[in-house]
């Protein structure tokens, strides 16, 4: 939490000022009914006769210079209370995105990526909401309960001692009441979820619902969950609307209070006025009006610890990135990894056990396996993303723990499944790869990736606009784009994980044979669940459950690996080829990819 | 000007309408709005009261002549009396809007929505995103439910409070009232003027924030892209200057919205100062009661206080209106019209689609004169690349989508003469997008086979091939899934969709293969599990991997949309045509 203050800190100046201009606005208000009760007890009862009106007059002048000096310093307390918000939140926002990009891939995943994007947008829009009432509204009251108090105490020690006892028990009040309601909130809240999830599912699941003819049961589902949900809206919605009422009660309670003892001590007759009484009960309503303003707010309060909590979630994450400075080594391109073995944190059972894997320099080899196999897990070793648990993975001989991660993927080119995308043109995410690259490079990458066609179709060509996650292309567009990119970057190694899947055999044949020519002479490692894919190069490794259960060339491995013979079969279907170990393929076809 | 446009705009269509919505509650409405009189009863008689306690306490001091606490007690005890009822019937009020709103407004309208999904078209959920669908159901329909609100907060409780009160101050005291009464004017036009000129930075400040929460999206999603690329401080610095730019905008929006109280109280201080000098006037030159002078201040205070929530609310209505709109225009949709006839016979399984045209688009022609006759027990094979529309087959088959012209057969018998749940009723189905519900494994597989028992479940689940992994389970048969579970695998999943068309024995199939995600061995279990489906049964197959349907009767060899070949596997071979490249390509080039 002490963190998250910390950001406050260069602001204490500002937070200072505001509080000022904040208080001179809260006692010009409580300053008018004392004034008011001035006007009506001298100028109307006390005074001479003659210059009544003229005193009343000077009094109403100095009101209204009162309430504008409240409007200007209200006015310039606002102002700079939102600058050390919006400079609180912005240095928040920025130090939080920060931090993601020093955590760990694991840390990443522990959060997860929507709940980081609610903590530095919805999170963090709570906290600045909370800091501008602190700095604001919130801190008029006890400013006007202060202050009220203290003009109070000038006129009677007894009645200020009502104020003193009545103001913190409505605040208190409504605190206790913002705990409870919060509470029916969540429940609410969690009821709502619920009927989104029942509504998503339902028109999801649309074909399934009417192939069985059980759109009258979804809808009764819906039906029940929007009774059951209206209840709990109803429980959290009235809790809320006792607390008004609440505070109007208790502080009017205290101005008849004020107005019975008032009237008895007056004629007990210690210098008490009737204007003082009736300024005394104006303060009061100021207070309350302060008070219900800001109830809505105060409700709001604890919602805060719960946004506090999930961004230290954020800026206490440990993160292993980068103890080890960058000296920008360049690798030669072979891979070791020896008897290495990964397990996830909290799991029992080990992602990847004892590899060996060899790789040369300038060799082309692939990973087969199916899901769940460690293909991925073996990818994000081999991008520093992850340490082996055990054994030791050596990037031309220097064991990786000696090297920095940013080092490593300097010289690692990679591509991967899911293609990520930034939003912005085609030139922007391509760029990535080698800033410096000239527009002829990038359509000749994008020739490469057999996609340069569909941009020279656009009128855009290489300013064409991604939308966000590049919703506006397909799946294979977008592997094609994001292996460009890698072909882009100049590195001894290349990984392709999974970056052919959403091709069709006759494009994946195409890109794989531009990605030879290009890349001939560097490591190029593939990770593939496709047996086509992996079919052709020097060597494959077989994955399965974490182990390696075999390696070899593709006709090695169909004689001795049954796991590879399997994965074949069942992609191919071709059960004579595996037998008779040469299959229907023409000769010619082979020739021209390789 | 604005305002007064709106004025004019209130009762439009959606207006009407949204007062339509509302007819069934007017009786609750009537209650409220006796409830709001009550309270406006109370805003009256506090400050008359007040008034003549305090005009008391200034009596006392000037004549000293009778016992003062004694005199205050009786007006003291009503006050309080006052302050009980008005307390009570806030709170019985709210509590009673609340309760029209949640439970009678919002979840009628909601079921009526809800109701309205089952007779809309597939069509529409095909081109309406869910979160669309879902906004309009909940958040919108909360917006409408503002509008009762807003008759009651605003039109009856505020407008008739402001003027019952305008009415008392004139009679209390005309000549005080003039400044009261013009000054509100003026805090309204006030409080508009700075509303509607912060809007702009406000939707600056929202469309900014909206960019800046999707590239923090895009950044934590491409993590691992972003530090393989080495990219972080380029999209730092992005991400820094699209917040600052973003805070900029936000720093007028929240002062223009901040100070708008403060200038409506500066009005009020104005009002109130007018009445000082007034009041100090008239109390010594016209010998106005000093108690008068207090009850028009306190009345003051009463008459500006509704003026915000007015200006508003006001506001507001343009807000609910828009709302209101999205939610009608979904109620008003066309809906799908269904023939009631029903199947002459028992269904043997024979299909015949005889020129068919179909469309998506009129603008793109997809199907064209489709012709092809299957014969009862037969199993067709719908092949090509993706995109090419093999999924509209399935669509016009399980009438999810209605033909434009020609003819589909059951058995001779046309079908668009049958409703579409009977149609639907013949056809089993297994979808390569698995589609679980929220609820137990056992649950989900007797999905529309409701009278189905334990141990027709578990039988259809062991010719699925989930029985032994079903058992492993937590909790068996009884474990809860749900769509995006973890508890079972997408291969799982698949499985337990076979089950489930198992169980619910259908003479016609028609089967979507699963391919990605699934690994080599579930995968073997699929292929069987849905051989055992298949047996005896007319089906159709969507295939991604050819060697599974080589053996298929008729194979639909689908390229843009169109039929390009139609036969079987040797034939359409032996054409060396499309499929013959397909048939190679899934091999090695």
């Amino acid at each position: 939490m002490r963190e998250l203050l910390s950001y406050l800190k260069p602001y204490r100046g500002k937070i200072a000022l505001a509080t000022i201009l904040m208080a001179v606005s809260a006692v010009c208000d409580l300053l008018l009914p004392t004034l008011m009760s001035q006007v009506l007890d001298k100028g109307v009862y006390g005074a001479a006769e003659a210059d009544t009106f003229g005193y009343i007059v000077k009094t109403a002048g100095v009101m209204l210079g009162v309430s504008l000096i409240s409007l200007a310093s209200v006015a310039g307390g606002y102002w700079v209370v939102y600058h050390v918000v919006s400079g609180y939140t912005w240095s928040l926002r920025s130090a939080l995105f920060k931090k993601v990009h020093a955590m760990t891939l694991e840390e990443v995943g522990r959060i997860g990526t929507s709940n980081l994007v609610t903590r530095s947008s919805h999170d963090v829009t709570t906290l600045n909401e909370i800091v501008s009432m602190l700095c604001g509204s919130i801190l008029i009251i006890p400013l006007m309960f202060l202050g009220g108090f203290i003009l109070c105490l000038q006129k009677d020690v007894f009645l200020a001692l009502v104020i003193l006892g009545a103001v913190p028990l409505v605040i208190g009040v409504v605190l206790l009441m913002s705990k409870k309601i919060e509470h029916l909130w969540d429940v609410a809240d969690e009821y709502c979820d619920k009927q989104n999830d029942l509504v998503r599912e339902r028109l999801r699941g649309i074909r399934v619902i009417r192939a069985f003819d059980q759109e009258q049961k979804a809808h009764e589902t819906i039906t029940k969950a929007t009774r059951t949900m209206a209840d709990n809206l109803i429980r959290a919605n009235v809790s809320m609307e006792i607390i008004d009422p609440m505070a109007a009660f208790v502080l009017n309670v205290a101005a008849l209070l004020i107005v019975y003892l008032g009237g008895v001590r007056m004629e007990r007759g210690n210098g008490l006025t009737a204007g003082d009484i009736f300024a005394i009960i104006q303060y009061i309503s100021i207070i309350l009006g302060a008070i219900i303003s800001v109830s809505y707010d105060l409700v709001r309060l604890p919602h805060v610890r719960v946004a506090a909590r999930r961004l230290c979630q954020v800026t206490e994450s440990t993160g292993l990135e980068d103890s080890r400075l960058a000296d920008g080594a360049v690798f030669s391109g072979s891979i070791d990894l020896d008897h290495v073995s990964y397990t996830y944190p909290g799991s029992s059972l080990p992602a990847l056990v004892d590899v060996n894997l060899h790789i040369r320099a300038g060799e082309w080899v692939s990973v087969i396996g199916g899901t769940g196999s460690g293909k991925t897990t073996l990818a994000e070793l081999l991008l520093a993303f992850r340490r082996p648990t055990e054994g030791k993975l050596a990037f031309d001989g220097v064991d990786s723990a000696d090297l920095s991660a940013r080092d490593i993927r300097s010289n690692i080119s990679c591509a991967t499944q899911k293609s990520m995308l930034y939003a912005g043109t085609v030139a922007f995410n391509l760029r990535m790869g080698k800033p410096d690259a000239t527009d002829e490079e990038l359509w000749a990458a994008l020739e490469l990736a057999q996609i340069a066609d569909f941009f020279r179709e656009q009128p855009e060509g290489l300013s064409f606009l991604l939308n966000p996650a590049a919703t506006n292309i397909s799946g294979g567009q977008k592997q094609r784009l994001a292996i460009a990119r890698a072909l882009l970057k100049e590195a001894p190694i290349y990984l392709f994980d999974d970056s052919f899947s959403a091709l069709d055999f006759l494009t994946e044949a195409r890109v794989r044979k531009a990605l030879n020519e290009k890349l001939a002479g560097r490591t190029r490692l593939v990770i593939t669940q496709r047996v086509v894919s992996a079919m052709h190069s020097d060597r494959i490794f077989v994955l399965s459950d974490g182990a390696l259960v075999g390696c070899g060339t593709h006709q090695e491995l169909l004689e001795s690996c049954s796991i590879y013979r399997e994965i074949y079969l069942s992609q191919t279907g071709d059960k004579h080829c595996c037998q008779a170990g040469s299959s229907q393929i023409p000769e010619s076809a082979f020739s021209e990819v390789r | 000007m604005k305002e007064k446009k709106e004025k004019t705009r209130l009762l439009d269509e959606t207006g009407r309408r949204l007062l339509q919505e509302m007819k069934p509650l007017r009786g609750w409405i009537f209650l409220s709005a006796f409830l709001c009189l009550l309270l406006i009863g109370c805003a009256i008689a506090i400050p008359e009261l007040l008034g003549s306690l305090v005009d008391r306490l200034y009596e006392w001091s000037r004549t000293k002549t009778f016992d003062l606490s004694q005199s205050l007690l009786p007006g003291l005890l009503l006050l309080f009396l006052v302050y009980v009822l008005r307390a009570a019937f806030t709170y019985g009020n709210a509590f009673m809007l609340q309760n029209i709103i949640s439970r009678y407004f919002c979840a009628g309208l909601r079921i009526k929505l809800s109701e309205k999904l089952c007779r809309l078209p597939v069509s529409f959920m095909d081109k309406t995103p869910a979160g669309d669908v879902i906004d309009r159901m909940m958040d919108d329909v909360s917006d409408m439910a503002g509008s009762i609100h807003s008759i009651v907060e605003i039109l009856l409780k505020g407008f008739l409070q402001m003027v019952v009160i305008a009415c008392i101050l004139v009679a209390t005291d005309w000549r005080m009232a003039i400044p009261v009464i013009l000054l509100s004017p003026l805090s309204v036009f006030l409080s508009a003027r700075i509303a509607s000129s912060g809007e702009k930075y406000w939707d600056k400040h929202f469309e900014l924030g909206g960019d800046l929460t999707s590239l923090a999206e895009e950044a934590y999603t491409n993590f691992a892209t972003t530090k393989a690329f080495r990219r972080e401080e380029e999209l730092q610095k992005k991400y820094d200057d699209l917040s600052r730019e973003q805070q900029k905008s936000g720093i007028i929006a929240y002062f223009l919205s901040s100070i708008v109280q403060p200038a409506i109280a500066l009005v009020n201080a104005m009002a109130y100062i007018a009445v000082a000098v007034l009041g100090g006037w008239l109390i010594i030159h016209r010998g106005v009661p000093i108690g008068t002078v207090v009850t028009v201040i306190l009345f003051a205070r009463q008459f500006s206080a509704p003026l915000e929530s007015i200006a508003f609310g006001l506001g507001y209505i343009q807000h609910i209106k828009a709302s209101a709109r999205r939610v009608f225009s979904l109620l008003d949709l066309p809906e799908e019209q269904d023939p009631a006839g029903y199947l002459e016979k028992e269904v043997q399984g024979s299909i015949r689609m005889s020129h068919v045209d179909f469309s998506y688009d009129p603008e793109k022609p997809l199907i064209r004169d489709l012709c092809m006759d299957v014969k009862p027990g037969r199993k067709v094979a719908i092949v090509g690349p993706t995109g090419a529309g093999k999924t509209t087959i399935v669509n016009l088959l399980m009438r999810f989508y209605d033909i434009q012209s020609g003819q589909i057969l059951i058995d001779g018998q046309d079908v668009s003469e049958i409703s579409r749940a009977e149609n639907r009723r013949l056809f089993g189905m297994v979808l390569q997008d698995t589609w679980l519900f929220k609820g137990t494994v056992a649950e989900n597989v007797a999905y529309g086979s409701p009278g189905a028992s334990r141990e027709d479940i578990e039988r259809a689940c062991a010719c699925a091939y989930c029985d032994s992994f079903i058992r492993r389970l937590p909790q068996g048969y009884d474990t809860m899934i749900s769509e995006d579970s973890t508890a079972v695998s997408a291969g799982q999943k698949q499985l337990l969709t076979i089950a489930r068309a198992l169980l619910a024995n259908r003479p016609l199939l028609i089967l979507d293969e699963a391919t990605s995600n699934v690994d080599t061995r579930t995968e073997l279990l699929i292929q069987k599990a849905m051989d055992h489906l298949m047996g005896g049964r007319t089906c159709f197959v969507i295939a991604h991997r050819l060697s599974t349907i080589v053996d298929a009767d008729l194979i639909l060899v689908l390229r843009d949309g169109q039929i390009a070949e139609q036969g079987t596997h040797q034939s359409l071979l032996e054409q060396k045509g499309f499929y013959y490249e397909l048939f190679q390509s899934q091999y090695a080039i």
